[in-house]
């Protein structure tokens, strides 16, 4: 099937929409939106500087038309749901976001309601547009890059004013796919370098118990629970935290929680996926070493 | 012999001319505090209870004892004995002095006999050194060594004038008094006098002496009397009359807010909920802001002031109080200068109403400021918003929270009530069914229940009392859901419930009847207490110390204090913290303050620390917000589980037979 | 100058999972129903925009009749009047089809808000399409609304921070939750006032169902029990092994 994927160039977004479109060709067509060169191999690519969705919409669907584009795939970002739903109109084409799954005979998986059920539908007509949620299918390494021709805007219908960049480590607690938390296990402010260690090494962001926000050693702004930040991360680490319910009602929507704590009895283990029952000073560090030496 | 008024003195009626206008200066200064009591709302409670010892609105005893007596004062020993000597001095002078106008006017015989000797005698020189003393104490502590209370958030002035305008006053009558017996030869029983009388010798430059010190201290006298009014002493009259008017049940309770007008499309007028200004306040409190002395006793037992939070009862209290002394009763930025933060701080846990001397009602005044704040304004702290938003959403205020309606009992077997079968309903509360911590309490219940044979059912489901709703100000949200409680309970039959929350209890109790829903209702303390008594229960004293923490809406708002104690000394032994009682320490959950984000130091934990220090081995409740609060404070402190509701300990007896 | 905040009604967002259960593919009726989170958050937005530029605002929905009860908060909140479409269609196309006949019923609308997606399907497409079928420009994520010469100036949330955009003509926007947009609690007096405000009830059109076909909603299994992992050899080993299971897992 002809599929064109629509995306910043970010090697990441842009190497999990490649393992996407494997289920449907062989090598994808590509819009990369913004300045730069394109990493990995794409039949035929396209470059528009233009990186406001709004804009992009209409020339989008001439070109999807005019190539005859089957599937059309997009990150479930700010700029993907910017563009699908709009175009899923312009093109009456069939649109399912935040696509966590994919089965043969164009069968598609996506959560409902917060992640407490999953809907499988069926596409029954092409184009087909899909935005795949981030962090459900691994990035494939992209070889090489791919020469572009320019794709040209008809009408500016929003400007750009300005583009602000938040550093790394400011990734809201409520949007990290990882999540790296201490409670007052941990012991001393100093201690958090660690777990911001682990969560660095992981695109994660640090998180808290109250108990480690009452000792002082982290910022409230950190605190997840009940009274601090409503979290849903993919992988939550509590480490050094007992699990009270105002803090597991914080991570109720957790999809993993890896559990590191001395005793055994704690109630974070009831919560846990995986749990090891050991001082976290043991495993911590050797887990940065691992992930240092894979990466 | 018998002493002569005006011995000495010529013309000497002239200083009781000269007490008229100081009389009308004395009466005008009342009628300006009765001015701006005025300007309140006229508020008739209408539900007043015709109890005895009431007459009007006056409550008989309160005014004898805490308005008159001034028992509270006592509480401080050293600051009661001084306050004591210097009224009750101040007391037995105005009668001497009432005596002699007596028998100059109507020749009253008082200057003979044994009750020259015992009484204006010997008497009134104690009673003139028992004030002297009250003031040096009071003015070395004031001046020298003023504890925080007095001086945070700020100290009043106007003491110090007044009071030693009254040493002055003292001094001289004591100098009039020796002069006169240094001429007249010793007067039996007058040891003040007859001591300053050997100190003079005798001389005409006494008699000259004596002459101005006599009219220098008649004019001090008058002008000190004229002068109360305008100074903080003017407390002596106000605290009786707010006493007189103080509903003596304790703790506060808010009265039903009427949102019917609101209904009403051709209602014009509609009223202000709460009080954003002086003027939207009643005369009753109106009067509690031109009572406060500024003494800090409200200061000084408040969890909020005490952990470094903005708030501080004195600072609310002063500040309405110096807004009302200016006149600003149309103020309405009276509130923001309050501060929502600071309002919303408070734990409602009616420790300030406990410990004031003056009788004021310090909660209420907060309660309706929150009022203001979240009906009229939807101004509330964001955590705060969240519970109110669930509370209306979902009938429960715990946001997020990991526990279905049903889990709580998932592994019990725990009958439903039903209508003329079933004796009790065990009424389940939020915190219990949604807080996994809170919900053993229940399971515990159960256990003990089914275990003596009491007849009891659950609601197949249920909503909160509204109690979060109303201790947040958002009185129309507490309407709502007790109204459809009330409709609910009388569908069902409901006559007799066990609360396991006091929060829910003082609700049914106090603000359920109002809206028409009456009930017997029995916190779990005292049932299980009642179920010891009646042999229903047997348990054994061990060893263990057991320390009990009062929850403040069991304990000061509804004085329930012996029943839980008696339940933990048939367990073991009832250790208490120092701060216990009537005095306990709130857990820092009340007011809505369960869900806070919190500045300063922690309230649980100060209290988690208090209780941890006795040492016991357990530390019992018997209220799940203090049980969580209490249980999260102590993690700073011990790794072990220290702290149970009491009907927990109890079924773990019961499970160890 | 004339804004509409579209609003859903849901079951109950916050139902922990081990409490939720489906029934006919949807969540269990049983739970109680309220708006979404993320669609208080536009109208607040929206009232904060009616305060600020004296504009008129509408609160438009489509859901079932009872659904007007939780409605009124979104009017009491702020909102002028209640338009809401009768139907009970899941699809996309269906509802955006029917809002685009409400909102042109109201005829001179400025701006339009919604939340960034209803916290039942969880889709966030509708309010994009609605916007191409009126040909409004959409944009998603948006944290800020202000106006400036006469022209619309939005600060939009992006994965690595976020754009200042500015637009001319009509548009709907996506609005995410930020601390400048907490929902309200409506005063006491617009609660009553709310029961007065009118709503216009408009019968469903006929849209074209998107070509998609729902096979089957299930609840996936939540794992409760704790695999413990090895400890007692090498710490080394232990890390290895957590690591290969979280990827197994594909959580990272």
């Amino acid at each position: 099937m002809k599929t064109l994927i629509i995306e910043m160039i970010e090697p990441k977004r842009l190497g999990e929409l490649v393992t996407v479109s494997r289920e449907f060709c062989e090598q994808p067509d590509m819009v990369a939106v913004g300045a730069g060169q394109i990493p990995g191999s794409f039949g035929k690519a396209y470059q528009v500087a233009d990186t406001v969705a709004a804009n992009l919409v209409s020339d989008l669907a001439s070109l999807i038309l005019k190539e005859g584009y089957e599937i059309v795939l997009l990150t479930a970002s700010t700029l993907g749901s910017g563009i699908a739903a709009p175009l899923s109109v312009k093109l009456s084409a069939p649109v399912v976001s935040e696509v966590i799954g994919i089965k043969p005979d164009l069968v598609v998986e996506r959560p409902l309601y917060g992640g407490k059920a999953v809907a499988t539908y069926k596409l029954n007509k092409m184009p087909a547009i899909l935005t795949i949620r981030r962090k459900y299918f691994e990035a494939a390494d992209l070889q090489g890059f791919t020469d572009s021709s320019p794709l040209s805007i008809a009408e500016k219908k929003v400007a750009l004013i300005a583009e602000k960049e938040e550093k790394t480590e400011g990734i809201p607690l409520e949007d990290a796919e990882v999540i790296v938390s201490g409670g007052r296990g941990i012991g001393a402010a100093e201690n958090f370098t660690m777990l911001q260690d682990v969560a660095d090494l992981l695109n994660g962001a640090v998180g808290a118990s109250r108990g480690a926000v009452d000792e002082g050693w982290v910022q409230p702004t950190q605190q997840v629970g009940q009274t601090g930040k409503i979290v849903a991360p993919g992988v939550y680490f509590a480490i050094g935290i007992s699990g009270a319910s105002q803090h597991l009602a914080g991570i109720a929507n957790a999809k993993c929680v890896v559990a590191i704590n001395k005793d055994e009895e704690a109630n974070i283990f009831k919560r846990a996926r995986f749990g090891i029952v050991s001082d976290y000073k043991k495993i911590v560090p050797v887990l940065i070493e691992t992930l240092k030496e894979e990466a | 012999m018998g002493r002569t008024p005006y011995w000495n003195i010529d013309l000497g009626i002239l200083i009781d001319l000269f007490a008229l206008p100081m009389i009308v200066i004395f009466f005008y200064g009342m009628y300006g505090h009765w001015k701006r009591i005025r300007q309140g709302k006229v508020r008739v409670n209408l539900d007043l209870s015709k109890s005895a010892g009431k007459i009007g609105p006056v409550y008989l005893y309160s005014l004898l004892t805490k308005g008159i007596l001034g028992t509270k004062i006592y509480k401080k020993i050293y600051t009661g004995v001084a306050h004591g000597g210097l009224f009750w001095g101040m007391v037995v002078l105005l009668l001497g002095t009432i005596l002699v106008f007596l028998n100059v006017l109507f020749g009253l015989p008082v200057f003979s006999g044994g009750f020259n000797h015992w009484f204006m005698a010997f008497a009134l020189d104690f009673a003139g050194l028992a004030v002297f003393g009250g003031i040096l104490f009071f003015l070395v502590r004031r001046l020298l060594f003023p504890p925080e209370r007095l001086t945070e958030p700020k100290s009043r002035t106007g003491f110090s004038p007044i009071v030693l305008l009254l040493g002055v006053v003292i001094l001289t009558g004591f100098v009039v008094e020796g002069g006169r017996i240094a001429c007249n030869g010793i007067d039996n029983g007058s040891f003040m006098g007859n001591y300053l009388s050997m100190m003079f010798g005798k001389g005409d430059e006494w008699l000259t002496l004596h002459r101005y010190m006599w009219w220098i201290h008649g004019f001090l006298a008058l002008g000190f009397l004229a002068y109360i009014p305008y100074s903080p002493l003017v407390h002596l009259l106000l605290v009786p009359v707010n006493a007189a008017l103080a509903d003596p049940m304790p703790g506060t309770k808010m009265g039903l807010i009427d949102f019917s007008s609101f209904e009403d499309e051709e209602s014009e007028e509609m009223p202000v909920l709460g009080a954003a200004k002086l003027a939207d306040f009643s005369r009753k409190r109106l009067l509690d802001y031109s009572t406060c002395l500024w003494c800090g006793r409200c200061h000084e037992v408040c969890p909020a002031a005490q952990t470094g939070k903005p708030l501080s009862p004195k600072g609310v209290i002063i500040t309405l109080a110096e807004c009302l002394q200016d006149g600003r009763v149309e103020d309405d930025s009276l509130i923001d200068s309050l501060t929502s933060e600071a309002l919303f701080c408070c734990t409602t846990c009616a420790a300030c109403m406990e410990a004031c001397p003056a009788l004021i009602n310090q909660p209420k005044t907060i309660m309706k400021f929150r009022q203001n704040l979240v009906m009229e304004r939807s101004e509330i702290p964001e955590l705060m918003g969240k519970a109110n938003s669930s509370l209306e959403l979902r009938g429960h205020p715990f946001f997020g929270t990991g526990a279905g309606p049903n889990d709580w009992c998932k592994d019990l077997d725990v009958p439903l009530f039903e209508e003329g079968k079933t004796e009790y309903l065990l009424w389940i509360g939020c915190s219990v069914t949604y807080e996994e911590r809170a919900q053993q309490i229940a399971g515990s219940m159960v256990k003990i229940l089914s275990h003596a044979g009491t007849s009891f059912g659950i609601l197949e489901e249920f909503r909160c009392t509204g109690d979060p709703a109303k201790q947040m100000g958002n009185e129309f949200q507490f309407a709502e859901l007790a109204q459809q409680n009330i409709e609910d309970f009388s569908d069902l039959g409901i006559k007799k419930i066990i609360t396991m929350c006091p929060h829910c209890y003082n609700s049914f109790t106090r603000h359920y009847p109002k809206l028409g829903g009456n009930y017997q209702v029995i916190p779990h303390s005292v049932f299980l207490k009642s179920l010891l008594k009646a042999g229903r229960l047997s348990l054994n004293r061990e060893t263990n110390t057991i320390c009990y923490h009062d929850p403040c809406y069991l304990g000061r708002r509804n004085a329930i204090y012996d029943e839980p104690r008696d339940v933990v000394n048939s367990m073991g032994k009832l250790v208490e913290m120092p701060r216990n009682r009537n005095e306990s320490f709130c857990c820092g959950g009340g007011g809505g303050n369960y869900w806070a984000e919190e500045v300063g130091t922690r309230i649980n934990q100060v209290r988690a620390e208090e209780a941890l220090g006795t040492g016991a081995d357990f530390i019992a409740t018997s209220c799940p917000f203090c049980l969580l609060m209490l249980t999260d404070g102590a993690k700073k402190f011990t790794e072990d589980q220290k702290i149970f509701d009491i009907a927990e300990l109890v079924a773990l007896q019961l499970e160890e037979r | 100058m004339h804004i509409v905040v579209l609003a859903k009604v849901v079951p109950d967002y916050e139902v922990p999972a081990g409490d939720f259960e489906l029934t006919n593919s949807r969540a269990h009726s049983r739970y109680k129903r309220m708006m979404g989170l993320y669609d208080e958050n536009a109208i607040e937005s929206g009232v904060q925009l009616k305060e600020k530029y004296s504009a008129s605002l509408t609160i438009v929905s489509y859901g079932i009749k009872a659904d007007i009860q939780v409605l009124r908060k979104a009017v009491a909140m702020g909102g002028e009047k209640l338009s809401l479409v009768l139907g009970g269609s899941d699809d996309p196309n269906v509802i955006a089809a029917n809002l685009k006949m409400a909102v042109e019923k109201l005829e001179d609308v400025d701006l339009i808000l919604a939340g960034q997606q209803s916290a039942d399907m969880d889709r966030g497409i509708v309010h994009g399409m609605l916007a191409e079928m009126l040909g409004f420009a959409f944009i998603p994520q948006v944290a800020k609304i202000e106006q400036e010469d006469g022209q619309w100036k939005v600060i939009q949330n992006t994965e690595s921070g976020s754009s200042e955009l500015k637009f001319g003509g009509k548009a709907v926007l996506s609005i995410t939750s930020v601390p400048e947009n907490v929902p309200r609690i409506p005063v006491v007096r617009s609660i009553f006032a709310a029961k007065k405000k009118p709503v216009v009830q408009l019968p469903e059109i006929e849209g074209d169902a998107m070509p998609v076909d729902e096979l089957s909603v299930d609840i996936p299994k939540m794992e409760s029990v704790c695999e413990f992992l090895p400890t007692e050899d090498d710490p080394a080993e232990t890390a290895k092994i957590l690591l290969g299971r979280l990827r197994e897992e594909r959580l990272i």
